[in-house]
């Protein structure tokens, strides 16, 4: 039986081939997809694979700690203790609602123990972009939920920095409670506090303008910390570390499979010993804030709002103690830096944050005659045994240029009956201004041509004023030296006769730092050998071996290295150098121990008679007492001609003989040198020798009782 | 009735189908990627398949001539089917699509197609005569529409679209005018303009996403498309291997056991076992378009067609959406996707084709 009905002339064929001709197109189109996905930018797509299944997981690594120079702490790491949650660890699903009665019970046995809600605030766009760990309103379910949406695979901190005692609770209770755990993140923390923080610093998280270079180096923003002040930054490099490595391979849900390349173990910083010995730093900063607390007191105002003590081993370059008054306390800013805090050191016009002792530039006043009294004497300007006389006033021509008729001006002595027949030792122990002027600015009759400005320069350069020592410390100031050269460039006027006699004294246009003050003292103190001002005295790799010994580096000698540009007898600068003679040195050391010994030295009243158990400490000096006029006196009205506000100095040395520790003592508006900065001065001595006794295991010998 | 020829099986198209159902369990149980529930659920399709078979054999062994004149009885059953579920069926992923028949779960949308299929072809078989006016083309569409409706309903739009597919396929071979053609595009374009803000928020989604890609959207909406691309585009020309694929194994992308089975593969076997699977789809679908055409009968050929139609659209639906040129849709891939109810339409529809084979000719 056939059926006609069914035969196929009733289908059109060409309705047929435009069927076939359809699916070839649309499959000839599928294979050139296919190719141009899988073989032509199969590579690109490859790529992107590959970078699904990494992820590079950086280790962090430990930052070596710093140490005094007997291995007293500064700066270490301490544990913090954070509660976490792996999300996929929990017994159920942290996103359900109403939450699986198992997550119910951790959450609400936890929450006490933290102090954290079970459940707080709306998850929305907005919150959860603003969501940070450890800084968040959001109760644990809503930390749990972000974080699940994330990565579930992931801890997330619920809690931070709680106290060690909750966090052995929970770790105890993590056996029951599936997910929860608890992380240890190093912390910064310094035993010794504002006691140290000018020289230790503080750390800060990766400032955006470095993190480029940061990263580079496998640091991590938001997590690894550097240096942001003090030889925590100065040093970052050393005590840093290497962070280490993993490559693994992850699934979606950021689970580890497997090791892709063999793990790169973190490498510890180094730890480092620094030359500051706590003790002395203790004591100097308990004499510079005591002596300039009794001062306020006494005149009952904040005379004296900032000062610096510094105290270096002259011989080595050793800084034993750098006190800077106000500081700020650096452990504040251990776990982050807090906005206000920070804002509130900032806005402080006592300026904490600022290294008074290498960063403020101040003239150096008197101290600054150290300078002219070497140059004086190596210029052969005076003769060490030739006498000057001091009226107590002196009439001088003020001249900008040799034929400059002049005007005529008055010079005083401190000490208006003036000092008689001076010479030179005398007028170093008297600190006598009229020989400082004559013999630094020429005086017709009895120094005829005298030491002049850029003479004067070539020896304060040669003692380390006017450049930056090159401490260990960020911020450091340069101080001014100035010259005939140097006003005319900046000032557009010829240098004066006049500002020559203010210049040989360490006033006017000079200006330098406290640490510039010591290291001159040091220089002298050493018979004219600089050595290198450091703050580091061994670096120590992570297990305690030293592997960079201290060796005191000499910065140069004055007496050997031709530092001290001759200039020819119209004043103009040669080729030729030259070195300071030691005789002049010695000189030098005889006067400043004058200013001490001396019953009519200026700092003998506060200096001398210094006896440590039985033994007496012979100390060599120079006061100062700088007058100054900044915006901070002009705004009190302090600034009267003829009656300036002063600071005061004292810089020193001991024993006198054999030194072996320089000390520099600055008070801010402190008034006279020798009644400020002298006690000081005496205490950091009296501390250093006392100490000195006590590590020699010395017994004490009974105070004779007057 | 025409008499059995066993020599008329096409075993070829039956290899093939086979072949494709095998590899596709192999290629599942790959894609499982250690998902324990996925793999509990999984170990199933091989019963579908076994038993999927027999009902192939059993449909290659009935004369399809039957189905003809029980078409009004299938018309009846389709709707019924799907109005069950409405009163005990199943929700799952938001829509009700599945029936609970004790054993296992049906999606009797699935089987549905293939019934369609019947009644379709028995319509424009017996109208074949008549003119091919308005009338007729409208009376098609309530027909095929009477059924669709309850499978928008559900919603289950892509199936929906299947059917709506083998009958434009159908009208198409029997001649519908070019002028109705022209009509019948103006009119789907309105309606789609007008359903468009009747769909579901996640298809308008998909589509417009499809459309106007947001690139600030990388996760979540174009995340699955972004990760099939890489996946397959990792593969490169030989593949990284049968359970090697990183993007299957560790699980980056989604939905890898059905819709995107496709992108597993192309990444385990790369450019040249992909566009094999691919040219061994074509064969099956070319094979039904011979059987069609040598069928001794419009009934039989109109069977074959629809079923060939049916296969076709869903195989470029699926891979286009695999290679991100056609929006996500739900569309399984025939055969290797995982699926009971899909897989055995699929079966069951080469069955249904065989039957026309046997019946071919008239060379006895």
């Amino acid at each position: 039986m056939n059926n006609t009905k069914g035969n196929k002339p009733e289908i059109e064929k060409w309705r047929l081939h435009v069927i076939y001709v359809l699916i070839a197109a649309v499959f000839a189109f599928y294979a050139l997809r296919l190719f141009d996905v899988q073989v032509t930018n199969g590579d690109y797509y490859l790529a992107q694979s590959e970078d699904n299944r990494t992820s590079e997981i950086n280790i962090q690594t430990e930052r070596g700690i710093i140490m005094d120079r007997n291995g007293v702490v500064l700066a270490r790491n301490v544990a913090s203790y954070n509660v976490t949650i792996t999300p996929a660890d929990l017994p159920g699903d942290p996103t359900e609602e109403p939450l699986p009665g198992a997550i119910q019970e951790i959450y609400r046995e936890l929450s006490p123990l933290i102090d954290i809600p079970v459940s707080n605030g709306v998850l929305n766009d907005e919150t959860v972009k603003l969501f940070t760990p450890c800084y968040t309103d959001f109760g644990i379910t809503e930390v749990v939920v972000i974080q699940d949406t994330n990565a579930p695979y992931t801890a997330v901190n619920v809690a931070c920095d709680i106290d060690k005692e909750t966090a052995m609770i929970i770790s105890e209770k993590a056996t029951d409670w599936p997910g929860v755990g608890i992380e240890i993140e190093p912390i910064r923390e310094y035993p010794t506090g504002d006691m140290t923080s000018e020289v230790i610093g503080f750390l800060g998280p990766i400032p955006a303008t470095l993190e480029d270079y940061y990263l580079e180096e496998g640091f991590v923003a938001d997590r690894d910390k550097v240096g942001y002040a003090g030889v925590e930054s100065t040093l970052n490099e050393t005590l840093a570390g290497k962070n280490g490595k993993r490559v693994v391979e992850v699934d979606v849900a950021g689970k580890e499979i497997r090791n892709l390349e063999p793990p790169v173990d973190p490498v510890p910083g180094n730890n480092v010993k620094l030359t500051i010995d706590t003790r002395l730093q203790a004591a100097t900063k308990a004499a510079l804030i005591g002596e300039i607390e009794w001062w306020n007191r006494y005149f009952n105002t904040i005379r004296s709002s900032n000062g610096v003590a510094i105290a270096v081993n002259p011989k080595t370059g050793e800084v034993l103690a750098m006190v800077s008054y106000p500081t700020f306390e650096n452990n504040r800013m251990a776990k982050y830096i807090p906005a206000y805090y920070y804002n509130q050191l900032l806005a402080d016009p006592l300026t904490p944050l600022f290294n008074h002792a290498i960063s403020a530039e101040h003239p150096p006043g008197s101290v600054f005659k150290l300078a002219t009294a070497i140059g004086v004497l190596n210029e052969g300007v005076v003769t060490p045994t030739q006498s000057v006389t001091c009226p107590g006033k002196i009439t001088i021509t003020e001249k900008y240029s040799p034929n400059d008729p002049g005007s005529e001006r008055e010079y005083v002595c401190y000490d208006d009956l003036g000092h008689g027949k001076v010479s030179f030792t005398r007028a170093v122990a008297l600190s006598c201004d009229i020989y400082f002027y004559k013999v630094g600015g020429g005086y017709t009759g009895e120094v005829d041509e005298g030491l002049g400005i850029d003479r004067l320069a070539e020896y304060a350069k040669a003692l380390g004023y006017g450049q930056v020592t090159g401490i260990e410390l960020p911020g450091e100031a340069e101080g001014l030296i100035p010259t005939s050269a140097w006003k005319r460039i900046n000032l557009s006027e010829n240098w004066s006769t006049g500002d020559t006699y203010i210049a040989a004294m360490g006033q006017g246009y000079v200006l330098s730092t406290a640490l510039q003050v010591v290291e001159s003292a040091a220089i002298i103190a050493n018979d004219g050998v600089y050595m290198q001002p450091t703050l580091v005295r061994e670096v120590l790799d992570s297990d305690g071996n030293v592997i960079e010994p201290f060796t005191p580096e000499v910065k140069w000698d004055i007496t050997k290295d031709p530092l001290i540009t001759v200039f020819d007898e119209n004043g103009i600068a040669t080729e030729e150098k030259k070195t300071v003679a030691p005789w002049v040195i010695d000189l030098t050391q005889e006067g400043m121990r004058k200013v001490v010994a001396d019953t009519e030295g200026t700092a003998h009243n506060y200096l001398d008679n210094i006896i440590i158990n039985g033994k007496d400490i012979p100390v060599a000096g120079k006061t100062g007492t700088a007058e100054y006029c900044d915006n901070v006196a002009q705004e009190k009205g302090l600034c009267i001609s003829g009656s300036w506000p002063t600071h005061s100095w004292f810089v020193g040395y001991a024993p006198y003989d054999d030194p072996e520790i320089a000390v520099v003592a600055f008070v801010y508006n402190g008034g006279e040198g020798a009644s400020v900065a002298g006690p000081i001065a005496r205490k950091i001595f009296e501390a250093y020798f006392e100490l000195k006794a006590i590590d020699a295991g010395e017994q004490e010998v009974a105070e004779e009782i007057e | 009735m025409k008499r059995v020829i066993w020599r008329n099986f096409d075993f070829w198209l039956f290899g093939a189908a086979i072949f494709l159902s095998i590899f596709g369990i192999m290629m599942i149980q790959s894609a499982i990627a250690g998902n324990e529930t996925l793999a509990q659920s999984v170990s199933r399709q091989p019963l579908f398949l076994a038993g999927g078979t027999v009902l192939m054999l059993i449909m290659a062994a009935i004369d399809y001539h039957y189905w003809s004149s029980l078409a009004r009885f299938i018309y009846i059953f389709a709707i019924s089917s799907l109005l069950v579920i409405y009163v005990v069926g199943q929700a799952r992923f938001g829509s009700a699509r599945w029936l609970d028949t004790g054993v296992i779960l049906i999606q009797p949308s699935e089987i549905v197609k293939i019934l369609m299929i019947m009644v379709l072809a028995d319509y424009f078989a017996k109208n074949m005569d008549k003119p091919h006016d308005l009338k007729w083309v409208f009376q098609s569409f309530m027909m095929t529409f009477g059924v669709v409706i309850w499978i928008l309903l559900q919603p289950n739009l892509s199936t929906s679209i299947v059917i709506m597919v083998i009958w434009f396929a159908l009208l198409w071979i029997c001649g519908i005018p070019l002028k109705y053609l022209l009509i019948l595009g103006l009119v789907a374009i309105i309606l789609i303009a007008a359903a468009f803000p009747l769909l579901e928020d996640y298809q308008r989604g998909r589509i417009l996403n499809f459309i106007f890609p947001d690139p600030e959207a990388s996760y979540g909406d174009t995340y699955n498309v972004e990760q099939a691309l890489i996946t397959i585009g990792s593969g490169g020309l030989m593949g990284q291997g049968y359970g090697q694929g990183t993007q299957v194994q560790l699980r980056f992308l989604k939905v890898r056991h059905t819709d995107f089975i496709f992108s597993a593969m192309a990444e385990e076997f790369g450019f040249v076992g992909t566009m094999a699977v691919m040219l061994l789809l074509v064969f099956v679908i070319w094979r039904c378009l011979v059987i069609g055409r040598t069928a001794s009968d419009l009934y039989g050929s109109l069977l074959a067609y629809g079923y060939a139609a049916m296969l076709f659209f869903q195989t470029a639906v699926n891979i286009g959406v695999n290679l991100n040129v056609v929006p996500v849709s739900g569309l399984p891939l025939p055969f290797i996707s995982y699926g009971g109810s899909s897989l055995l339409s699929s079966i069951v529809g080469i069955g249904l084709v065989e039957s026309v084979s046997l019946r071919k000719g008239s060379i006895t």
